[in-house]
This record gives structure tokens, C-alpha cells and sequence, in this order.
């Protein structure tokens, strides 16, 4: 057994795969070669110690009370009198009653959801994801508000959606083949729908008002970004489930806003 | 599992977080939250960036909490949730995940030595921290691999099927991370060397 047929045979014997296979040409080889036995015994040392490195770092306190504030916003977590606020800025505690100044997030919130998951269930074809790609998922917020055609905030909810659309298209070869992608350097301009809700929210407390904003531009790019990587992957089925998520998200703040707004 | 601050187990923390029990959602985020955070971490290389990866891997858990029925072990699920949401933002960054390209490339970016020549052997043991310091140094897609095998115990066929490649690939790319790590490992012990 040479050196090459060692290293070739070494993931297996390093993972245990071989449980001695090779036997004594192995075993021989290793004796008289320090090279190769110093390569085995590295390379062990290094996957053992590594099994030494997980769960081993902490996350800062501030993570638990931003999960437990997004989780009261979301409705996840109920409140319950004998329980106590996990401290931070809470979001949402009791939902008030609606009121009709705010009747136009409904709409805009059904469109993002009939968005969201035209995108999810309209998977292009294997054979015209390459030459379709950049167009099919863009062609789902413009067709989303037929769902809703009452609404006429529902027909603008594409506005945030076309942009990153193009900007995918820039980034996709003639050929349809992934580009790099675009670095996100200039945020577009919010859409109708988004300055309307944060002309709303402006009549919020200041820490309530940046929270909103905030959460606003996460999601918004959120949105921007997947969509771009789903232009270009049409076919990935979890960045489809995660602009769906991410949808749901932008869906779930609008609503929030409705229930909150005074 | 028992949380000894709340003294329940993590099936009934489980089932209280589905009925919306804030209590039981803190249970399993501080049973959870190190093998989550440092899962993040080990693959991003980024203190801020893992805890923001990290939240959202928690909140998709717990959105989705309420579909979990038992089949496979709460730890499973949740690791597995927390390496799509990793490899997401990879993605959405346009780095790669695995790449067929980094199992066929040259290995330039390492210290090289010509294999069976003579060099200094790793003694004793490696120092956690510098092994940390030289997963970072890993490309992107040797670091995946890496990480999910030899760090967190996936299964080649499970790297395979998370990170879509071959399973011939994954072992090829875990391979070439190893290596690449003891080059980086021996540097820096010569460095250290030198300066000390």
C-alpha cells in the first residue's frame, strides 16, 4: 500500500467506515511511514475536537426578549395574568377593536397573503424555469389582487415586488443562468401602500413608530431579497416556503397595525 | 429533557408553547438556544449575524410548533430548521452553499505541502479556540460541510439532501476541509512559534 492509497482510503478509516478493511497493509504501511501516521492522527485529533465545539457559545441576552416581543406581536404567545412580560419592547399586548380609518390594510394584507402564495403554488415548469425564471415569479403579485378585486389597494400591493423583479432580471444572464447577486446598496422607494401605513404609524409613540419602521424594512427586504434568489432559482423549493414566510410576515405586521391603530 | 429553572420536561414545555404559554416558549429557547447560536455561528463566522439567524430560526420554530408531532426528536426538527434558515441567507447572499467548482479546485488558499514529505506533526492537542479561528478561514462551502459533519454529526446523506449536492461530493468537500484546516492549524502553530 502506498501513500496515495492511504490518503484515498482515509475519510472512510477517519469516519470509521472501513473498521479495518484493509487490515494489516494499512496497519504495515502506517508503521513505516510517519508521514501518513502523523496525517491520520491530525486529521483525528481535528474531528474529535471539533465535536467539542457545539453548543458551546452563548447568545447575548438581548436575543430571548426580541423572540418574545416578535412572538406577542405575532399573537404566538398569549397573555396570561399569572404570567409576567419577558421584558423589551412589546409590540402587541391586547388587540383593540378595529377602526375604519384603517379599513384599507385588510385588503392590502389579503393581497400580500393571495401574493405570497401565487408564488408558492405557481412552480414554473422544470424545462421553462431556465428561459422563464425572472419573469414567472414577477408575474405573481400582478396577477395576486384578482382575488380580491374589490380592493383597490389590493391592485397596487405588487408595487414592492416589481422592483426587486427587475433588478433580478438585470442580474440573470440572456441565457437564464444564476448571475451573482446584486448587492442591495440602494433601498427603493416604499410603495403606496407601505407610505400609507407608515404615515399611519406615525402617530404612534416614538419607540412604537421605529418599531414599525424597523420591522417594516426587515420584511421588505426579506421580500426583496428572496425574490431576487427565487428569480434566479426558480426551482428551490425552500426559498419558495421562505417568501412565503416572508409574505405571511409583512402580512402579519399590516394586520398588527389594523388591530393597534387608534 | 428538563429545564431545572421551570423543573418541566421539554415534551410538556412543548405542548404549553402550542397552547401559547410564554413560560414554556422561554423553556425551550434556553434548552435549545446554544446548540442553535453556536450551530449559527460556527457557519457564519459573524457574532451579530448568528444571533439574528438564530432568532429567526427560533421564530419559525415556534410559528410552526403548533405541526409538530413527535415523530422525530424536538432537537432534530429544530436543528434542521435552523440549517435551512442558515443556508437561506447563504444562499440570498449568493455565496455558496457547496459548490462542485471547490471539490475540483487547487488548493491555494492553504499553506500546501506535498503529501509524504516531511512536516511538523499537530502533538498533543489542538486549541479550541484556534480550531475556531481556522473553521473561519474555511471557504463557505468546505466550511458547510465541515460544520454539519464533523461539529454537529449529520449524516453524509443528510448534508447531501440540506445542501443539494452528491453524497460523493459532500464526503470529497469534508475531506478537503480537513485538510485544509490542519494546513491552517500547522501555520498557525509556526506563527505562534515564531512570535513566542
Amino acid at each position: 500500500m502506498t501513500c496515495s492509497d492511504v490518503q484515498r482510503v482515509l475519510p472512510e478509516v477517519i469516519d470509521g467506515d472501513l473498521n479495518g478493511a484493509f487490515g494489516s497493509d494499512f496497519e504495515t504501511h502506517l508503521r513505516s511511514c510517519p508521514d501518513c501516521s502523523d496525517l491520520l492522527s491530525d486529521l483525528k485529533m481535528i474531528t474529535t475536537e471539533a465535536r467539542q465545539l457545539a453548543a458551546t457559545e452563548e447568545p447575548s441576552p438581548s436575543v430571548w426578549p426580541q423572540i418574545a416581543a416578535q412572538l406577542r406581536a405575532e399573537g404566538l404567545i398569549r397573555d396570561q395574568n399569572s404570567e409576567s412580560a419577558a421584558g423589551g419592547p412589546v409590540l402587541v399586548q391586547l388587540p383593540p377593536r378595529p377602526r375604519w380609518s384603517a379599513w384599507w390594510l385588510a385588503p392590502v394584507a389579503a393581497a400580500l397573503v393571495a401574493a405570497g402564495s401565487y408564488v408558492i403554488s405557481h412552480k414554473p415548469a422544470p424545462q421553462f424555469a431556465n428561459q422563464q425564471a425572472p419573469a414567472t415569479p414577477g408575474a405573481a403579485p400582478a396577477q395576486a389582487p384578482t382575488t380580491v378585486p374589490e380592493s383597490p389597494a389590493a391592485t397596487t400591493a405588487s408595487v414592492p415586488a416589481a422592483t426587486p423583479e427587475q433588478e433580478a432580471k438585470k442580474s440573470t444572464t440572456p441565457t437564464g443562468l444564476p448571475a451573482p447577486a446584486p448587492e442591495a446598496t440602494v433601498e427603493p422607494l416604499p410603495s403606496a401602500e407601505d407610505r400609507q401605513f407608515l404615515s399611519v404609524v406615525s402617530t404612534r409613540a416614538p419607540s412604537m413608530r421605529a418599531a414599525y419602521e424597523n420591522q417594516l424594512k426587515a420584511v421588505n427586504a426579506d421580500i426583496r431579497e428572496t425574490q431576487a434568489y427565487v428569480n434566479r432559482n426558480p426551482g428551490d423549493a425552500d426559498a419558495r416556503q421562505h417568501l412565503m414566510d416572508a409574505y405571511q410576515q409583512k402580512t402579519l405586521l399590516y394586520q398588527i397595525a389594523l388591530d393597534r391603530i387608534q | 429533557m428538563t429545564d431545572p429553572k421551570h423543573g418541566i420536561t421539554e415534551a410538556e414545555a412543548i405542548e404549553q408553547a402550542k397552547q401559547g404559554h410564554e413560560a414554556a416558549f422561554d423553556v425551550l429557547y434556553h434548552l435549545h438556544k446554544r446548540r442553535v447560536y453556536s450551530l449559527c455561528l460556527r457557519m457564519v463566522s459573524n457574532p451579530a449575524q448568528a444571533e439574528d439567524l438564530a432568532q429567526e430560526a427560533f421564530l419559525q420554530l415556534f410559528r410552526k410548533i403548533g405541526t409538530f408531532r413527535g415523530e422525530s426528536a424536538f432537537s432534530t426538527w429544530l436543528h434542521r430548521m435552523t440549517v435551512n434558515v442558515v443556508l437561506m441567507q447563504l444562499r440570498k447572499k449568493g455565496l455558496p452553499v457547496v459548490s462542485l467548482e471547490e471539490t475540483l479546485e487547487a488548493d491555494d488558499e492553504a499553506p500546501r505541502k506535498e503529501f509524504g514529505t516531511q512536516d511538523v506533526k499537530l502533538t498533543g492537542s489542538i486549541d479550541r479556540l484556534q480550531l475556531q479561528r481556522a473553521i473561519d478561514r474555511l471557504p463557505p462551502g468546505y466550511r458547510t460541510v465541515f460544520v454539519l459533519h464533523d461539529i454537529e454529526g449529520f449524516e453524509h446523506n443528510e448534508i447531501a439532501e440540506i445542501v443539494g449536492c452528491s453524497i460523493g461530493n459532500s464526503k470529497s468537500q469534508l475531506h478537503k476541509a480537513r485538510l485544509k484546516l490542519r494546513d491552517y492549524l500547522k501555520f498557525m502553530r509556526a506563527e505562534k512559534a515564531k512570535t513566542g
